[in-house]
């Protein structure tokens, strides 16, 4: 762990919490996802394929409504603490920037994450809603919107990354805010999100939205992601010698 | 005052460009196991569009990153001999051998396109065109890294430059390994 980043936060209390209760935001984003996307929602394997017939997912979402419906409350919380999550990065990189730059910049990209994580929930939400009265292919669209506002935005997410790892990259040795191995990790999580863009030319195999290269690699990694820059910034908080 | 001279056992670069290393095997091993099950699964569609591709820029793109890897491997070498003097050469010559491989791609990328092969056109052009893709990003990346190598080789010699440089020759090796592996998949096997 770098000596400093521990130091700074070590005559600042209050900060060392805020920094942890962040991290811990992130690991409850994974579990509240786990019991939302994983377990009831269907979003993740996805229950909905790219290549379904709109009346074959119509079929599939009135068999899973009510499940879908919780799991899609769960989502929007978990997906809400991205903000906090994002926010203790980026304020964790403040601390050791003169020129706050990358730290302002990584909020913007926290703040715009977070809303088009919510608007994944939303769309999911809108799509488990009133299967009976929307067109099917109205359904099938609100899939396609979920799965695109999540995988097809590989700038926004995979841009966070890098912005987290440039500043680590860039200071003094010894005045990093996360050890340099955070930055490598950033950078492969980023590099694991591109092929996301891949399901705007395929609705089947393995660059489709319910592919395994377009869609469980960048969704795998994006949580991975989450839990190692949650365990680091609690280590940071809890870390009061090294 | 640090030692050159003297000889140590330790590991080039930073530890963590070596995770990112075997992360990155990790990703494309799964797009080889891809690549393999197709060719297992339709052999005859993968063994007609093999033989549309023309062998000569795939040949072409392996030499040039074999090369390019020869001059990174040079520079660095240098860097550590002669304190930044003499080396900005390879680092050149390596970033053009990267610039070449992609205005390559991109021909060879437009000659299929302009006969009718694109990513939709089945399971093989499918994963050519999206896996030497993610290729290209890594080299386009590459061609980047090196452009700073090229920077930071030019000053004195510090133990943190020298593990710097070496990290980045460590990317674009991985490169140039990666595109064996697709080479061989793609054009030859």
């Amino acid at each position: 762990m770098s000596a400093t980043s521990s130091n700074v936060l070590a005559q600042d209390s209050m900060s060392r919490k805020s920094l942890a209760f962040c991290g811990y935001t992130g690991y409850a984003a994974i579990i509240l996802f786990i019991i939302g996307g994983v377990w009831l929602g269907g979003m993740l394997p996805p229950i909905p394929n790219a290549n379904d017939a709109p009346a074959e997912l119509v079929a599939k979402v009135k068999d899973n409504l009510l499940s879908f419906r919780i799991g899609s409350i769960f989502m929007i919380a978990s997906f809400a603490l991205f903000g906090t999550f994002g926010a203790g990065i980026a304020a964790q990189t403040r601390r050791f920037e003169t020129s706050p730059v990358f730290s302002y910049v990584q909020i913007v990209f926290a703040a715009a994450g977070t809303t088009i994580a919510l608007l994944v929930a939303f769309a999911w939400s809108l799509m488990v809603f009133r299967p009976d009265t929307y067109e099917p292919s109205i359904l099938l669209m609100w899939a396609d919107f979920a799965y695109f506002l999540a995988l097809f935005s590989v700038p926004l997410f995979g841009g966070w990354c890098v912005l987290i790892a440039l500043p680590i990259f860039f200071s003094e040795p010894g005045r990093e805010p996360f050890p340099r191995w955070v930055a490598y990790v950033n950078l492969w999580a980023a590099l694991l999100f591109a092929p996301g863009q891949m399901v705007i030319f395929f609705k089947d195999g393995p660059f489709s939205w319910h592919g395994i290269v377009a869609m469980y690699l960048p969704f795998i990694a994006f949580f991975a992601w989450i839990a190692v820059m949650s365990w680091v910034m609690i280590k940071i908080a809890h870390d009061e010698n090294s | 005052m640090h030692d050159k001279s003297q000889t140590q056992s330790r590991i080039p670069g930073e530890p963590g460009i070596w995770a990112f290393v075997t992360g990155d095997l990790l990703v494309f091993s799964l797009f080889f196991i891809l690549i393999a099950i197709g060719n297992q699964e339709q052999g005859g569609v993968f063994s007609s569009a093999r033989s549309t591709l023309d062998l000569r820029f795939g040949l072409a793109n392996t030499l040039l990153l074999l090369t390019g890897s020869f001059f990174v491997a040079i520079g660095v070498e240098r860097y550590r001999i002669n304190d930044g003097r003499d080396n900005r050469i390879w680092f050149r010559l390596a970033i053009l051998s990267g610039v070449i491989f992609l205005i390559n791609k991109v021909f060879e990328w437009n000659a299929k396109v302009s006969d009718g092969l694109t990513p939709m056109t089945n399971d093989f052009f499918m994963y050519f065109f999206v896996f030497t893709a993610i290729h290209a990003i890594h080299v386009f990346v590459g061609v980047v890294i090196l452009s700073f190598l090229h920077k930071k080789s030019q000053a004195p010699f510090t133990p943190e430059t020298q593990r710097g440089l070496e990290s980045g020759a460590i990317f674009w090796h991985l490169v140039d390994l990666l595109w064996i592996m697709l080479f061989a998949l793609f054009y030859l096997v």
